[in-house]
């Protein structure tokens, strides 16, 4: 629970304005996002305030059972959907957008819901610290837009164990074909939104060749209701393809996990691929299809068929939606992007996070096309609310003039007392989607939520557990050959083809015949 | 109860988007007139009687005041002018946001746009406008005719989701580089302009797309230099 005092607000505006200008940055470097299937941007809107509502409470009992910073250090291990976009600022950014549109309303005052900013930006910035513990910077943007989360033990094993490609080889056409695919349908089974779709590096792979990490969430049944029957025969809900290129500067990769590239990406570049799965009860990246490049190729274009299938499959079930349904579930898959949070935890109830909130509802029939695209634009894009402005002195980072994405918390809410400092925790909320009967798709097979938030609870993956945790690679500098430092490398080297038992010792020259630069191994 | 805290912020003037102006200061106006008739202490009714100073009644009446004025709403999702057509604008498709330009060799400039993915030769065929989830039925049932290239004025990938691979070549009419449909347009090798700006367009015109363009430098859309990648009017099939 936030403790109120100069310095934790202090603390709390400094982390508020570094978002809003990445935020803004992040904004102006897109246009309003528009679709013709789905009215986005009336379902951002309301997702904003959904977020608002109801994240502080579900993060105080996350927090409670797990620890941000705790999660923050799953985050970095293995590909979690709590991740660069969705943790690290989707969720941060939307509640916050949400206290600026109620703000705006004159429905809210800067110093309302004190308490629960302070907790929900504190439980952000514990996390993002223990996210980015490798690289030390609180965000891509901080780090120069570049995301090097990953430790050595894993990077090392992707490199010992990825399977060389050329243009024209039967797994370089299967993984570039796949890539698409996972994009194209991770884009729709997320309403639009890129938040099922996720980058991070670049890692220098030597020989100018650098390593992306391209991770793609909930392909089958899960969360969401309308993902019930789709894609079943796809054994994974989460996958990991490691790609490394040949000549390619990826020269930046932002706090949305996008990337850009010079020369830009061209799948010729592709020399190395590899495929992993991970969730929050694996105890980290588990291998799939790798044991040789057939085997991927053809598990790729198995995985690739059934995901075509399942794309037509859910667009045709999306194109029977009304307007209040994929505004609905738009709005929930924006506002549960710290959803996986529950699951690290063992607190995930489908209600909490899958129902728009009683509060929310009664701003619906504000949220015709035209006020959703222009308000957004407003909001994030011109920053043309009138409190938004600031003193006629003002020069802001990266605009140059005086306004602000996101309102400070005023520090007389020390000294004052006509604010209320919680929206309470009180959930109550509906959705007209149909509600969801499916199971869950975990690296522990197909169960049931009850089984889902138990084996959570239970779980702590062998890197993170007792002093382990700490043992980082200031550490392994010291320590590497050492019988710890040893264990900690074969934890990562569970299941590797290359690299199983080797230990700590290895670096880049030592490693077995090197997958990267060797496609036929 | 006295309440020190203005209604109008210091520096701030009004929103500068029409729609926004509108229902956000019917809001604010509504919440302060009943705010100032609880006579409470705003802490007591901020959260506690949040219903008083906004319902869902008032919501409803905040648009229908707008709709009563004449006022009609331009959509962006095909679904919210087949469901509430008498709250939206009929859709414009003769309005053009590119003069042509010089005729030469036969062709003549009618657009421009940013290229997503630098190819070694240019792209020619007919169009085919999409905007309806009928029209995408209609290509899943029957396939996409052979060097098509989609004009689609939706920046998001997920309208053309099953059909998108099929398209010799795509002129988005909105968006970025970065945008959805241009991450789409890259992993799945589909040569595409984002953002262009098109002359008037009708199914079967045969156009030419500048695929060989270098793609917007990395602060394109903050310095505005966009718009690189040409388009050609070759004929029409039709």
């Amino acid at each position: 629970m936030a403790e109120l005092n100069y310095r934790s607000l202090l603390e709390t505006n400094s982390y508020l304005r570094n978002l809003s200008d990445t935020t803004y940055w992040l904004c102006i470097t897109r246009t309003v996002q528009e679709s013709k299937l789905f009215p986005m941007n009336p379902y951002m809107l309301l997702s904003y305030l959904n977020s608002f509502y109801r994240l502080p409470t579900l993060l105080r009992e996350i927090d409670a059972a797990t620890p941000a910073e705790e999660l923050g250090d799953r985050a970095r291990e293995v590909s979690l959907k709590v991740d660069t976009v969705n943790a690290a600022w989707g969720m941060p950014a939307f509640y916050l957008i949400g206290r600026e549109m109620l703000m705006n309303w004159g429905l809210l005052r800067p110093g309302d819901a004190v308490e629960d900013v302070v907790d929900v930006l504190d439980f952000s910035r514990r996390f993002n610290l223990a996210y980015h513990r490798n690289d030390g910077h609180i965000t891509n943007k901080e780090f120069g837009d570049r995301s090097q989360f990953l430790p050595e033990r894993t990077l090392q094993v992707f490199e010992a164990d990825l399977h060389g490609v050329k243009p024209g080889d039967r797994l370089h056409a299967a993984a570039t074909k796949l890539v698409a695919q996972l994009s194209q349908y991770a884009f729709l089974a997320h309403c639009e939104c890129r938040i099922g779709l996720h980058n991070s590096g670049p890692y220098n792979f030597g020989e100018n060749r650098q390593l992306v990490v391209r991770d793609f969430f909930e392909l089958t049944e899960g969360d969401y209701p309308w993902l019930d029957g789709i894609a079943t025969r796809l054994p994974f809900a989460n996958l990991t393809i490691p790609i490394v290129f040949s000549d390619t500067n990826f020269h930046l990769m932002d706090d949305w996990a996008s990337f850009e590239a010079e020369p830009s990406y061209d799948a010729a570049n592709i020399a190395a691929v590899g495929l992993y799965t991970s969730d929050a009860l694996s105890d980290g990246y588990i291998p799939v299809g790798m044991d040789n490049a057939e085997t991927l190729a053809e598990t790729m274009e198995q995985y690739r068929e059934i995901l075509n299938e399942a794309t037509a499959d859910l667009w045709k079930r999306i194109a029977t939606w009304t307007r209040e349904q994929m505004i609905d579930a738009g709005a929930l898959v924006y506002s549960s992007v710290g959803k996986d949070f529950a699951h690290l935890a063992g607190t995930y109830r489908q209600e909490d996070w899958l129902s728009l909130d009683d509060r929310v509802q009664r701003f619906k029939p504000l949220m015709n096309d035209e006020y959703g695209r222009d308000n957004l634009g407003e909001m994030v894009g011109l920053l043309g609310f009138p409190h938004q402005k600031t003193n006629e002195y003002g020069m802001a980072r990266y605009s140059g003039l005086n306004q602000n994405m996101l309102t400070g918390i005023p520090y007389s809410v020390l000294t004052d007392d006509d604010f209320a400092p919680t929206v309470g925790d009180r959930l109550s909320g509906s959705s007209s989607l149909p509600a969801k009967n499916g199971l869950w798709t975990t690296t522990a097979g197909r169960i049931d939520l009850d089984e889902y938030n138990q084996r959570a609870k239970g779980f702590t993956p062998a890197v993170l557990r007792g002093a382990n945790r700490y043992r980082d690679e200031e550490w392994v500098k010291w320590h590497h050959g050492s019988p710890a430092a040893d264990e900690l490398y074969r934890l990562a080297q569970r299941g590797s083809r290359n690299l199983e038992g080797r230990g700590s010792s290895l670096r880049r020259a030592d490693l077995p015949a090197n997958g990267a630069s060797d496609a036929d191994r | 109860m006295s309440d020190s805290t203005v209604s109008t912020p210091k520096w701030g003037s009004t929103e500068m988007l029409p729609l926004p102006g509108r229902f956000n200061g019917a809001v604010r106006e509504l919440a302060a007139k009943r705010f100032a008739a609880t006579g409470a202490r705003w802490k007591d009714v901020v959260f506690e009687r949040q219903f008083d100073l906004f319902s869902l009644a008032d919501a409803r009446a905040v648009e229908q005041e707008a709709l009563d004025s004449g006022y009609r709403f331009d959509f962006s999702a095909t679904v919210s002018l087949e469901s509430e057509p008498d709250k939206y604008k009929r859709p414009d498709r003769e309005a053009t946001s590119f003069a042509a330009g010089s005729s030469a060799d036969g062709r003549k400039q009618v657009g421009v746009g940013d290229n997503v993915i630098r190819k070694s030769a240019t792209v020619t065929g007919p169009v085919a406008l999409i905007s309806k989830i009928e029209q995408v039925m209609g290509y899943l049932a029957d396939g996409i005719p052979e060097g098509t290239i989609a004009v689609i004025d939706d920046s998001g990938g997920t309208l053309t989701a099953p059909i998108i691979e099929g398209f010799a070549g795509v002129i988005c009419l909105g968006g970025t580089v970065r945008s959805h449909l241009g991450i789409l347009a890259r992993e799945y090798d589909v040569p595409t302009l984002m953002n262009c700006k098109i002359d008037t367009l009708s199914d079967g015109d045969v156009v030419e797309i500048e695929v060989t363009a270098a793609p917007p430098a990395a602060d394109a859309y903050e310095t505005g230099d966009t718009g690189h990648a040409r388009i050609w009017l070759i004929g029409n099939e039709g």
